[in-house]
């Protein structure tokens, strides 16, 4: 049987019986922790590198791949597989009249001129953010207030679907579930990526007296209301939106072998790079609004930057930490550890894109969201830092993993490019 | 005789007459003729050429590969784990609670049938009932730790079944702590929620155990394990080493 | 009504598109109608794998051919409607696994289905929540199982079936209006998709089965052809949305070694087909057995998933072992 392999494993485990002999299966179930630890720091002898049980390296990323527009009945899609991990994400656009808004009437149409006027206040912070963000692109003056004020994106993730054993389907959201639909949704916030100009639905009334407004071009939309401004105000508002498309961004985790994040986000991020919008105008005589089923008048949404994730998981030599409470290491340990790392005796590591198995066995996680500059060529910038769960990750190793996001944003950004 | 049958079969492909063999595992009968039930290749185990029983037909349930296990071969084939526990399987299991009158535990790895029907039954050998990368995929619920023992399969060691002798004078806490591996057999299929197990006998009992210190200890005799680091010694229902 | 366990969308609800073309006269649509073009008995190629999920015991994944009309679509879009779509779906086999505290002993295994649409599987977005056509395709799927399990063989401990869809088939074609023939014809496909898929994944899971069960379809329909009357006509595997309107439809789970039908599903009016044209060949018998036929041609693809994965399993080439 796999007795060699057995032997060599649990010889290499300092803490493993000496008696025992198990073939490597059994012994990653019954001693996940001394398992791992045995892989990681193979003995000085046998001049093996250290590997995860997996194979990886410890800042290695497991196969990704994505793929985008596969399903018929989604306004964009994408099934990324990381691993063994696979998430499908499928997004359905729908629309939200304004008048099913109740809070709309009130802020908004009848008194356009304080819109514009909150909009004014707002933009010179927000032209700050999207100068440095968008670069050489045309200002950005959005008031992106709207996608969080009617909720507009829609994130959901489900881990019913059979992903792995323990989720019952057809149950209300686990606790993971719903974290990780959060997290979803506070990163599409935060980073912006999608513009409430794309999401809106206007309606140019008729304006016999002003000819100039006849022609109706999106890109004169500010000078337009930057002149009815001056004009006064006297004028009803010939412009005004009617609509909003909602964005249903639904995640499916079709298999679930660890790092379910760093898979969802991938998919979110290719379907809203495949997603595009129908024409869409306010039919007056019908009261709603009408679509174009023309693919030549549909639109693809113009993201702002491309925020990549990479979640890493701490594993700790000291089987104990495991099992007890985690304790503050103090400065005498700390540099204990330094030191037996000086010494080649490596007692933490940090792992890239854990699997399942890592996960469990590792408590600080550690998940960085980078972007870079003008569309992947200025620098690195840190979208979302979370860190939880110990105390091994310190500035300097944070930087490092910092510098292996960025080389993850860049295979990932040819891995989007490709589909 | 067995040239006829097919190196591979998938359920209800027909695979010969019951008069000419008997059904084995991963077969069943229909019709007065063996068929498949589970997917595999097909075994055929003849019959001891004086006796008269015939020729025992049987899908393996496990990849019989007989190559190192190197990490190529580990990926390659995929052996699952669906065996389910029966009476007289050598099990490994974990403690997870110690009463007066029993300890619960765990079962984590159903191992060979039986050491007796071993040499009989080629197809059980490979007991290897889980492969490292599914272990790898699936591991812990990340949901919640302590749930992942609701999905393994749990059973009893009463207090009378744990040694043969001085039974009367048991203590399970001497015997058994939270956190124990503990090698034992399948007495009963128990009730609707537990298996029963055994460890009364000399190579059952716990093969690995923690010191209240944290430390993995070694057996130094039947009742006692001793930490390496403290040098404190334990009680415990020691299994003998092999 | 507020689901605070998940993001919910705007509170006053949103409306699906509504396209310009939908409103106005269909005189130009009529000619994009998707139109079958396959023989009345020849079945769509089915995509089957098994064994993509490794957390789970057994799975596979399964998909259906795109009509041409959609093929056509996707490599020259002109319209952002899908004039049809295909069946994708993935199922997972989770156990033998021990029973809840709260069961009672049972002496076999104890089957649980579920089927699940991806909120963004069909036409319209499904809710978060089973709904009551789910729950009937989960009804319909365990009975079709159940009676292929050796359920015997393990006692004490479940079987949990999950399939998640992740694009559904239609009912009809989106240009027509709901009429009274109208009935969840999508929903039949879908069944025989999720009893092939599944049959798979336990397969895949090395539960002892008496056979692999396939599922088929069949239909009578009635197409509008080429300017004269409507003649109804039997088709096996049909994608409701290249036909003007379906009379009936038939599914079945079939297990050829043995002949034998584990789950008939009816729908539709059938009486009238056969009286009116006088067609014995389109009355119950017939239907049942164009839906046993497309199962046959189901049943060819499982197999040949099932014995290739269980050639990869044993981690040899098929004649290694005589």
């Amino acid at each position: 049987m796999a007795s060699t392999a057995a032997d060599s494993t649990a010889q290499a485990a300092p803490t493993a019986p000496p008696s025992l002999i198990l073939p490597p299966s059994q012994f990653a179930r019954l001693q996940p922790h001394a398992y791992l630890l045995a892989h990681l720091s193979p003995p000085a002898s046998s001049q093996q590198p250290s590997l995860r049980a997996n194979g990886r390296s410890p800042s290695q990323f497991r196969i990704t791949s994505a793929n985008t527009g596969s399903l018929t009945h989604t306004n964009g899609s994408a099934v990324v597989r990381l691993g063994d991990t696979t998430a499908v994400c499928g997004i359905k656009a729908e629309i939200l009249h304004t008048e099913d808004i109740p809070s709309w009437s009130v802020s908004h149409s009848s008194s356009s001129l304080a819109s514009n006027k909150r909009r004014k206040l707002t933009s010179p912070a927000e032209n700050l953010g999207a100068d440095r963000e968008d670069g050489s692109e045309e200002t950005d003056d959005d008031d992106d207030s709207y996608i969080e004020d009617f909720s507009l994106l829609v994130p959901n993730l489900s881990l019913s679907t059979g992903c792995a054993p323990g989720f019952i389907p057809g149950a209300p959201p686990s606790a993971l579930a719903q974290s990780l639909s959060h997290q979803i949704l506070s990163l599409l916030r935060s980073t912006r990526i999608v513009r409430s100009k794309d999401l809106q639905i206007w309606y140019q009334r008729p304006n016999l007296g002003r000819e100039e407004l006849e022609v109706h071009n999106e890109d004169e939309q500010m000078d337009v209301d930057v002149e009815q401004d001056r004009s006064g105000g006297a004028t009803p508002e010939p412009r005004e939106i009617k609509a909003f498309w909602v964005l249903y961004i639904d995640i499916m985790i079709i298999s679930l072998a660890g790092n379910p994040f760093d898979a969802a986000w991938l998919s979110v991020l290719a379907a809203l790079r495949d997603t595009k919008l129908p024409r869409a105008w306010w039919d007056v005589d019908n009261e709603i609004v009408v679509c174009s089923d023309l693919v030549s008048e549909a639109r693809k949404l113009s993201l702002r930057g491309l925020p990549v994730a990479s979640s890493f998981g701490v594993f700790e030599a000291d089987a104990a930490a495991g099992w007890r409470a985690v304790l503050i290491p103090d400065a005498e340990e700390e540099r204990k550890i330094a030191d037996s790392e000086r010494k080649g005796i490596r007692r933490r590591w940090i792992l890239a894109d854990p699997d399942g198995y890592e996960e469990g066995l590792s408590l600080e996680r550690v998940c960085l969201v980078v972007d870079r500059d003008q569309g992947g060529s200025g620098e690195v910038v840190i979208v979302k830092l979370e860190k939880n769960g110990g105390f091994a990750v310190d500035r300097k190793e944070l930087k490092q993993l910092v510098e292996i996001s960025a080389q993850r944003w860049e295979d990932i950004n040819q891995i989007l490019g490709q589909c | 005789m067995t040239s006829s049958l097919p190196s591979l079969a998938i359920p209800g492909q027909r695979l010969g007459s019951v008069t000419t063999f008997t059904a084995g595992p991963g077969t069943h009968v229909h019709h007065s003729h063996v068929y498949a039930s589970i997917a595999g290749p097909v075994f055929v185990d003849p019959a001891q050429p004086k006796s008269q029983a015939k020729s025992t037909i049987s899908i393996s349930r496990t990849a019989r590969v007989k190559t190192t296990p190197s990490a190529t071969a580990a990926s390659k084939s995929k052996p699952k784990y669906n065996t389910l526990p029966g009476v007289d399987s050598v099990v490994l299991a974990r403690v997870t609670r110690v009463q007066k009158r029993q300890a619960t535990v765990s079962i984590l790895v159903v191992l060979d049938e039986s050491a007796s029907s071993k040499a009989l039954n080629p197809l059980q050998s490979a007991s290897d009932n889980d492969n490292i990368e599914s272990i790898l995929s699936s591991a812990a619920n990340p949901e919640n730790h302590s749930s992942s023992d609701e999905l393994r399969f749990q059973a009893l060691i009463r207090k009378e079944d744990v040694r043969a002798v001085e039974k009367d004078r048991v203590v399970m806490d001497e015997m058994f702590r939270v956190g124990d591996i503990v090698r034992g057999t399948v007495i009963s299929l128990g009730d609707q929620s537990f298996y029963y197990l055994t460890t009364a006998r000399n190579d059952l009992g716990v093969v690995m155990a923690r010191s209240e210190a944290g430390n993995m200890m070694f057996p130094v005799s039947w009742k006692e394990m001793r930490d390496p680091v403290t040098g404190a010694a334990e009680q415990r229902k020691v299994a003998r080493p092999f | 009504m507020t689901d605070r366990r998940r993001i919910n969308g705007p509170p006053g609800g949103t409306r699906p598109p509504i396209f310009a073309s939908s409103l106005e006269s269909t005189s130009d649509i009529v000619a994009e109608r998707p139109q079958r073009q396959r023989q009345p008995n020849e079945l769509r190629k089915i995509f089957l794998k098994t064994g993509l999920i490794p957390s789970a015991s057994g799975s596979s994944y399964l998909e259906f051919e795109p009509s041409t009309s959609l093929s056509a679509a996707r490599s020259k879009p002109k319209s952002v409607i899908p004039p049809s779509s295909s069946l994708k779906l993935a199922c997972t086999v989770h156990g033998p696994k021990p029973l809840p505290r709260s069961a009672t002993f049972s002496p076999n295994l104890v089957l649980t289905t579920h089927v699940k649409y991806a909120p963004f599987a069909g036409r319209r977005r499904k809710g978060h929540v089973r709904d009551a056509s789910e729950r009937d395709l989960g009804v319909h799927l365990e009975t079709a199982l159940r009676g292929a399990i050796v359920a015997e063989r393990w006692p004490k401990s479940g079987l949990d079936i999950t399939i998640t869809i992740l694009e559904a088939e239609d009912d009809r074609w989106w240009g027509d209006a709901p009429d009274s023939h109208d009935a969840a014809w999508g929903m039949m496909n879908v069944l025989a998709g999720c009893i092939t898929a599944a049959s798979a994944a336990i397969s895949d899971a090395r539960i002892d089965c008496l056979d692999l069960v396939a599922g088929g379809v069949a239909a009578v329909v009635a197409d509008e052809t080429a300017g004269r009357e409507t003649t109804s006509q039997l088709m096996l595997d049909t994608d409701p949305a290249d036909h003007r309107s379906i009379l009936s439809a038939c599914v079945v789970a079939y297990m050829p070694a043995r002949d034998e039908i584990t789950e008939l599903w009816l729908k539709g009016d059938n009486s009238k087909s056969s009286v009116g044209t006088d067609n014995r060949g389109l009355g119950h018998e017939a239907l049942i057995d164009g839906a046993v036929d497309a199962a046959r041609g189901a049943h060819s693809v499982l197999a040949e998933a099932v014995r290739e994965s269980a050639q990869r399993f044993a981690g040899l080439p098929s004649g290694d072992f005589t």
